[in-house]
């Protein structure tokens, strides 16, 4: 098998197809701290892609409780599991060492082996079929926190405090992850499953699919779905066409995908980055999501041990277990959390233009404006700035226009009762 | 004395190296020739029961697991299949037994798979590799769908494996449309929220006309539905007491470049593969047989070969060279063979000098 180079890996892995990148990659950061878990994303993707019949379990867009939640039921625990017994059997102790983290891998190298390298020699995938079971009750254990152990009734006599409160939960919104070497896609006996040239959105061609189920099997993050009415598999398709800028509201420029543009916790930031050949983000500091990812490192892959280089990227939630998030998110956590805690006067700038427009910001600008806050975090003298953040759409025109302080508007006394 | 331990010794590495080889992928099917009867009046399409099949010899075609390309299932559960063939001189009738000891006839839910069975033709002269042919040698596929059978006996909905579904609506399905109002059968009046029937998948279509699906293949991973309009195969399969018997039939000539055509004494090729659903037995995870012979016998009633031998049976050589190996499993193997083939050489030579030094 070929080799292709993972940068969440920080080495090459071995994967069934040679090294080929789109042009552009569809990504985006979900801000787990802000996330109120109100499943309005879930809804809309339901509303929009899979509301037919056979589609009834599907949910394209899932918010899960972590630590118990999960849908399918346990995907992650199982697939760590399969992956743990992989190691064992090949007696590799997988580690991260970060101390050879450089610009092509910022979050140091991963000695373990990944799905595809972990698959022995009769499957191109180290993975498992969910049962039927396993999809029913998608939100099973929401809100659900681990148990508090000291006082009494399980209430806690000084309240909760950072770092780590001792009973937490936290939402896990979940869709596709698009991933720069899809699981789905290698798993595919008959390579029906596809990334697109000009964004990286991966699909499955509704012809050619013959319902195997492979690729169901293998996506570790279990977002490829099996249609019983068709006989063939789904998946969520990056909302294709608003990305393409075909929707009607879009004015010709990409728009951001149906559950990002309606989160009403503002916890979505959806867009392209320019990919270079070799499979690096083309350096665009002035782009928000390259500024979040790779210059910033607050937003992490979700399990990027599982070697397949998802796009999704979450800003890690403050209050949960190191080891849990490090487990779930790599060992860029405590960093991540540290920058967001006390984030820099840009990203404080750039934080909010989370949701702020359906059109896909592609570049901004920063107007600086006067100090307006200052305290001390974490020990450490921070500032605050009431500056102003400007996003530009495809075309470089101005789309939204932000401060940090939120500004005021008092009510005159003749409308003070009216909605 | 010593010689009589050395020829043991010999004999026990043979048969060590015996049972490696026969460990290999493959179960030979080769000197095996089915012979369709050939018999006046109309074939029994849908009668496994019937008499007409006594009249043609049963040939058992064993069966193992499909082990080149991945996914590799190494222990499928269709070990032989057992073939009988009638023809009448304008139609072909395929009689397919073999054990499964669990019917699975449903692919609605999201964990069931179909038992399922398949005979393939080469389309060129000669022998394409036997996995659903190679480049430039393409076979032709009738794949037998015990789903399709079921659904043309009755047709399934979402209700028959979730009794206490309920659903508000469908938005673009019309119950009033055929179904007498049942919302789970109801027909599309926009297809695109049917994608796969909306593009032309074959296998989303409601309703077969036959539970066979007339396939194309010229490699792994190219397997193609023949157009709605060729699809000419007909068949009827039933599962008792732990077996399936599966009738497969069509014209024994076709006009059409993807469909076999068969004329009476001559030698052609034929492969089978089972599926068995219980098992996640699905696209190259299921039991395959090797080529075997077949032809039609020439006139009503005497059940023989007219034509014999191997004549159309390709060298070995030239079938294995038809093995396209897929880089790694090739070497794979190859490197697995070669760690098992040298350490018992040595051995055996080992031995031999060590017994032969003995008083
Ligand atoms: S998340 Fe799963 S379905 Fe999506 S691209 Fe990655 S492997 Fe494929
Ligand atoms: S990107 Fe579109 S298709 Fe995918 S989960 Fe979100 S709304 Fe659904
Ligand atoms: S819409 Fe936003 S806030 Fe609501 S659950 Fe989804 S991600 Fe969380």
């Amino acid at each position: 098998m070929p080799d292709v180079y993972n940068w969440h890996l920080g080495r090459k892995m071995t994967y069934p197809y040679p090294e080929a990148h789109p042009t552009k990659q569809f990504a985006a950061v979900f801000n787990i701290n802000r996330c109120i878990g109100c499943q309005t994303c879930t809804g809309s993707c339901k509303a929009t892609w899979t509301f037919s019949r056979g589609q009834e379990y599907m949910w394209w867009n899932n918010v899960e409780t972590k630590p118990y939640g999960s849908y399918p039921q346990h995907w992650d625990v199982k697939v760590l599991q399969l992956l743990d017994e992989a190691h064992q059997a090949a007696g590799v102790q997988p580690q991260w060492d970060h101390s050879q983290a450089s610009e092509q891998a910022p979050y140091g190298v991963y000695n373990g082996l990944t799905l595809t390298e972990a698959s022995g020699p009769n499957e191109q995938v180290l993975g498992y079929l969910p049962a039927e079971s396993e999809w029913r009750s998608p939100n099973f254990y929401e809100d659900t926190s681990t148990g508090y152990k000291g006082g009494a009734y399980g209430l806690s006599p000084d309240g909760a405090s950072l770092p780590e409160h001792q009973a937490w939960f936290f939402y896990l919104m979940r869709i596709c992850n698009h991933c720069t070497y899809p699981a789905c896609l290698a798993a595919c006996p008959r390579k029906a499953i596809y990334k697109r040239e000009e964004d990286g959105i991966v699909l499955i061609d509704q012809e050619r699919c013959r319902g195997y189920r492979k690729c169901v099997e293998a996506c570790p993050y279990k977002k490829s779905m099996y249609r019983g009415t068709t006989q063939v598999s789904e998946k969520c398709v990056g909302c294709y066409p608003r990305v393409e800028g075909a929707d009607p509201l879009s004015d010709g420029v990409p728009m951001e995908t149906r559950c990002m543009a309606v989160c009403p916790g503002k916890i979505r930031l959806n867009g392209l980055v320019d990919v270079a050949e070799d499979g690096s983000w083309v350096e665009n500091p002035k782009h928000p999501l390259y500024f979040l990812v790779r210059m910033e490192q607050i937003a992490l892959p979700l399990y990027p041990q599982f070697g397949t280089e998802p796009n999704i990227y979450y800003i890690p939630p403050r209050w949960a277990p190191r080891p849990y998030l490090r487990q779930m998110f790599g060992p860029g956590v405590d960093h991540a959390i540290e920058r967001y805690t006390a984030p820099s006067r840009e990203l404080l700038a750039v934080l909010q233009l989370f949701r702020t427009t359906q059109k896909m910001i592609f570049r901004y600008e920063i107007e600086e404006g006067p100090l307006v806050r200052e305290a001390e975090i974490n020990g450490k003298p921070w500032q605050m700035y009431d500056d102003t953040v400007i996003g530009f759409d495809a075309k470089d025109r101005e789309i939204v226009r932000l401060s940090v302080v939120e500004p005021l508007h008092e009510r005159p006394m003749e409308r003070l009762n009216s909605i | 004395m010593f010689t009589r331990s050395r020829l043991i010794v010999v004999a026990v590495c043979l048969l060590a190296l015996g049972a490696v080889l026969a460990n290999a992928p493959l179960v030979s099917s080769q000197g095996l020739t089915i012979t369709a009867a050939a018999i006046e009046g109309d074939l029994p399409l849908d009668a496994p029961d019937s008499a007409l099949w006594q009249q043609a010899t049963a040939v058992e075609v064993p069966m193992s697991a499909q082990m080149i390309a991945r996914p590799i299932m190494p222990e499928t559960n269709a070990k032989a299949i057992t073939v009988r063939a009638l023809h009448n001189n304008a139609e072909i009738a395929f009689l397919l037994e073999w054990q499964d000891a669990t019917r699975n006839d449903s692919t609605l839910s999201v964990d069931a798979f179909r038992d399922s069975v398949a005979i393939q033709f080469p389309l060129i002269d000669g022998q394409p590799f036997y996995c659903m042919g190679q480049q430039g040698g393409d076979v032709n596929i009738w794949h037998w769908k015990a789903d399709w059978q079921a659904a043309l006996i009755a047709q399934r909905s979402l209700q028959d494996i979730y009794p206490n579904i309920y659903v508000d609506q469908y938005p673009f399905a019309d119950p009033a449309v055929e179904t007498e109002g049942d919302i789970y059968l109801a027909a599309y009046t926009d297809l695109d929220y049917l994608t796969a029937e909306a593009v032309g998948n074959l296998l989303a279509l409601p309703v077969h006309l036959s539970p066979v699906e007339d396939i194309v293949a010229g490699g792994f991973g190219t397997l193609t539905s023949q157009s709605l309009e060729g699809q000419n195969v007909q068949g009827y399969g039933e599962w008792s007491d732990g077996v399936w018997r599966v009738i497969f039939s069509r014209s024994l000539t076709s006009a059409e470049a993807e469909d076999v055509s068969l004329a009476p004494e001559k030698l052609y090729s034929v492969a089978f593969a089972a599926w068995d659903g219980a098992n996640q037995e699905r696209n190259g995870a299921k039991s395959t047989s090797q080529w075997v012979s077949f032809q039609l016998a020439g006139a009503p009633g005497t059940g023989a070969a007219a034509t014999t031998g191997a004549a159309a049976q390709a060298p070995l050589t030239a079938r294995v060279a038809a093995i396209q190996p897929t880089g790694f499993n090739a070497l794979f193997w190859g490197f697995i063979a070669l760690l098992i083939l040298i350490p018992l050489g040595i051995g055996v030579v080992m031995l031999y000098f060590h017994l032969g030094n003995k008083p």
